[in-house]
């Protein structure tokens, strides 16, 4: 028993200790498979679970043998330890969760199970990938790498400052025929196989069987593969998650631009953004704008907001689906009555407050139960746009409004000593049919008595 | 029409039992009885001629035609890569049916699915899958099994090689500068092996992979050739990337080029 589980390790290049990984036992995969992971990937492996159609990206069918994170030859299977990786880390930016609460042998299992769905893995033997030697980021050279991501044309499907808005990125579809969406450099956290220099070095070499994404092994040299590894990764934004946010007191004049150097001082936070699922699943509407940046300054009477998403596509006045967003502010009253703008609106639904942009250059303020009149009905001059711009794949937008309107009657006032709920919903005009929405967080402004904050 | 014509008079009678005489179109129904009757002739045209050659001097001449409509081709649209753009001067239509006025059915791959006996000698000699203006040339094209097949990037653009075969392993490789040349082939035998590209979704190309030199490409035309052919009886199938297979079973004489036609219906 321990010779033979000593030998598959042996034939799987693993990393982990051989006394790790347990003697195969089929009933025993089989059992776990069943526990976890089948209401997904389905009894039998074919993807087809009963949460399945409600994703983007769908949960794989794995009777296909068809592998997206490897560390092995376009074409050929993953490697145990590759699937062991999967099952350890799951996929970020995916439905795909980690399964670290499993003990290691229960993983193993599982690597030979996945294996037993598919023939691949009987008449095709998994080829893994030479890693060219890492020169270390001290000597990476940025410049070059940013040169090799213009020859290589990872710009057609990335776009050139690697915002998921390349030519091509709007008709991709993945060998299943599912539209899907390559990733946006910015957001590291997206990355199912890891962002670190590493990662992307191997994604390169490799490609990522099934999504259309080539391999790059023989259409670059060993060194560029590393400076345009580390030039894809320093394109990343490390996210701010934040529950509370605080925006910056500034005595006064509210910035009037985007560059105004004192968004530099002002305290980012970021929200993930989530399509509203509808009845035809995720996946119909494979997301495009997956997360808003929101930095704010106030002054004694009104506050600014500096919004920054990416957003494939520009849908402005001439279009009949303009890009928009909805900034969305709890009035006192309804606390805790809405938890998610996920299932808002629904019947019986409170009021809020939406402060409300879109790039057909409409703005104001509206307490609506709903979303949809919203983007028709006449609004209220309290948020105003002062400024917004486009380019290459980021919209950033000022909006400006009142701490506390006079109106409408019952909006939300952000006031100092208490919290503010706020969230976004956030529409792009090329992806029409999709809403995305952020959860809560908590504006937070600090006594106006005690000094702080700008200069 | 169908025209029986220089055949060793032993085999008109089989050859009229599965469709040579016949009026109508084939269809694949015919594929089972024309096997069943391939077997027996098969075996007393080798008796007769000896130890088959690898290769001999039969041809088969024919042509595919498609019945009814084509669907309309539609323009292509590449105006998202100026590169491809660029490179046409009228526009680029799609060619997933591309049939003519006498309704000649071109891209069709005709090859002998049974009866070729090897081992065949493999060719060095590239079959080459050219990109130039964001379109493969050619879009249909046979190649033998562990042939080389070189695959050639002539755009200044950035063409990936997604290819999907079944029972061969899968590719999908990068070829962003143009002169660019990858060599690959085909360890099995099989048809219908589609490649397209994911950054210009319009390309498609498909190959036939076979253990022997027997198949041709229907052209313009509809017409096709398949030369060399030892004397025997051979199942013949056509594949085309819309309409599937059609099956007849044929039998050619030393230096006779017989004719033979396949019909597909429009849908
Ligand atoms: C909540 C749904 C869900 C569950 C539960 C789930 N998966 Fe997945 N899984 C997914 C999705 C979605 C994908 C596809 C991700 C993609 O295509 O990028 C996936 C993909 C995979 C892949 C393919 C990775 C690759 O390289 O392409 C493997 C392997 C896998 N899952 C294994 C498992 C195992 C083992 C379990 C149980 C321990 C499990 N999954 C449970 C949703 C799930
Ligand atoms: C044909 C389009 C295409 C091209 C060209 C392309 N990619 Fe991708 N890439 C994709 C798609 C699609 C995904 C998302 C895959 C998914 O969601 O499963 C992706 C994902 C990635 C990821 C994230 C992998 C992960 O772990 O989630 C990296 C890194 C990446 N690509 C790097 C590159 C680099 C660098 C280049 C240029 C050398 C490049 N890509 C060229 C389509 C492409
Ligand atoms: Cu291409």
């Amino acid at each position: 028993m321990w010779g033979l589980a000593a030998i598959l390790w042996l034939a799987g290049g693993g990393a982990l200790a051989a006394s790790e990984r347990p003697a195969p036992d089929p009933k025993a995969g089989q059992a776990a498979y069943g526990r976890s992971c089948a209401r997904c990937h389905g009894a039998a492996g074919k993807g087809d679970g009963v949460d399945a159609k409600r994703f983007y990206p769908r949960p794989r069918d794995l009777t296909l043998g068809v592998y997206k994170f490897r560390s092995t030859a376009s074409g050929t299977p993953p490697t145990d330890e590759d699937l062991f990786q999967t099952i350890h880390r799951g996929l970020p930016g995916t439905n795909m969760p980690d399964w670290q609460q499993l003990d290691e042998a229960t993983r193993w299992r599982l690597v030979d199970y996945l294996k037993s769905l598919s023939p691949v893995f009987e008449h095709t033997p998994p080829s893994p990938v030479t890693m060219p030697p890492d020169p270390g980021a001290k000597r990476a050279d940025l410049e070059k790498g940013q040169a090799v991501y213009q020859q290589l044309g990872c710009a057609a499907c990335h776009g050139a400052s690697g915002r998921a808005n390349g030519m091509s990125a709007a008709g991709l579809v993945d060998d299943w025929g599912m539209p899907i969406r390559p990733a946006d450099f910015t957001q590291g956290w997206t990355f199912r196989g890891g962002a670190a220099p590493r990662d992307i070095a191997l994604r390169l070499i490799t490609g990522i069987d099934g999504a259309g994404m080539p391999s790059y092994a023989e259409a670059v040299s060993g060194e560029d593969i590393w400076h345009l590894a580390y030039y894809v990764a320093s394109l990343q934004e490390p996210p701010a998650w934040h529950m509370i946010a605080h925006p910056l007191r500034v005595s006064g004049s509210l910035p009037a631009s985007l560059d105004d150097p004192r968004w530099g001082q002002a305290e980012r936070t970021d929200l993930r953004l989530r399509n509203v699922v509808q009845p035809a699943g995720e996946w119909a509407h494979p997301p495009t704008v997956r997360a808003i940046r929101m930095q704010a300054v106030y002054n004694e009477d009104t506050i600014a907001f500096r919004l920054t998403w990416d957003d494939p596509t520009q849908e402005a006045a001439e279009s009949p689906a303009p890009d928009a967003l909805a900034l969305v502010l709890k009035p006192a009253d309804t606390q805790g009555d809405v938890v998610t703008l996920q299932a808002w609106p629904y019947a019986g639904a409170p009021r809020l407050d939406l402060c409300y942009w879109s790039a057909a250059g409409v703005s104001g303020e509206t307490l609506a139960a709903e979303f949809d009149g919203v983007r028709s009905a006449p609004r209220w001059p309290a948020t105003r746009t002062a400024a917004s711009s486009y380019d290459d794949g980021r919209w950033q937008v000022l909006l400006q409004r009142p701490l506390q309107p006079q109106a409408p009657e019952g909006a939300a006032a952000i006031t100092a000593g208490a919290f503010t709920s706020i969230a976004f919903a956030v529409w792009d005009g090329g992806n029409a049919d999709a809403r995305a929405v952020s959860p809560w967080v908590e504006l937070s402004l600090r006594d106006p008595t005690r000094p702080s904050g700008g200069h | 029409m169908t025209r029986c014509s220089r055949i060793a008079p032993a085999l008109i009678a089989i050859l009229v039992a599965i469709g040579c005489g016949s009026s109508k179109p084939q269809d694949a129904s015919a594929t089972t009885e024309g096997q069943a009757a391939s077997s027996a002739p098969a075996q007393a045209a080798q008796a007769s001629a000896g130890q088959p050659a690898a290769t001999g001097s039969a041809s088969i001449q024919g042509t595919v035609r498609l019945n009814g409509t084509a669907p309309a081709a539609e323009k292509v649209k590449m105006d998202a890569d100026p590169v491809c753009q660029q490179q046409h001067a009228s526009p680029v239509y799609t060619e997933d049916v591309v049939a003519d006025a006498n309704g000649g059915l071109k891209h069709v791959f005709v090859y002998v699915k049974e009866g070729a006996k090897g081992p065949f000698p493999v060719p060095t000699q590239p079959v080459v899958l050219n990109q130039q203006g964001c379109w493969y040339t050619p879009r249909v094209l046979g190649i033998q099994v562990n042939q080389p097949f070189e695959i050639v990037n002539s755009d200044g653009t950035l063409h990936n090689i997604n290819a999907k075969p079944g029972v061969n392993p899968p590719f999908n490789i990068a070829q962003p500068v143009k002169g660019m040349k990858t060599t690959k082939k085909f360890t099995k035998p099989e048809i219908g092996v589609t490649f397209k590209c994911n950054v210009h979704p319009w390309m498609r190309a498909f190959a036939g992979v076979v253990e022997h030199p027997f198949f041709g490409v229907s052209g313009a035309d509809g017409a096709f050739t398949i030369a060399g052919l030892p004397a025997g009886t051979y199942v013949i199938e056509a594949w085309h990337e819309q309409y599937g297979t059609k099956t007849q079973t044929i039998s050619v004489g030393d230096g006779e080029t017989t004719s033979l036609e396949f019909t597909f219906t429009a849908q």
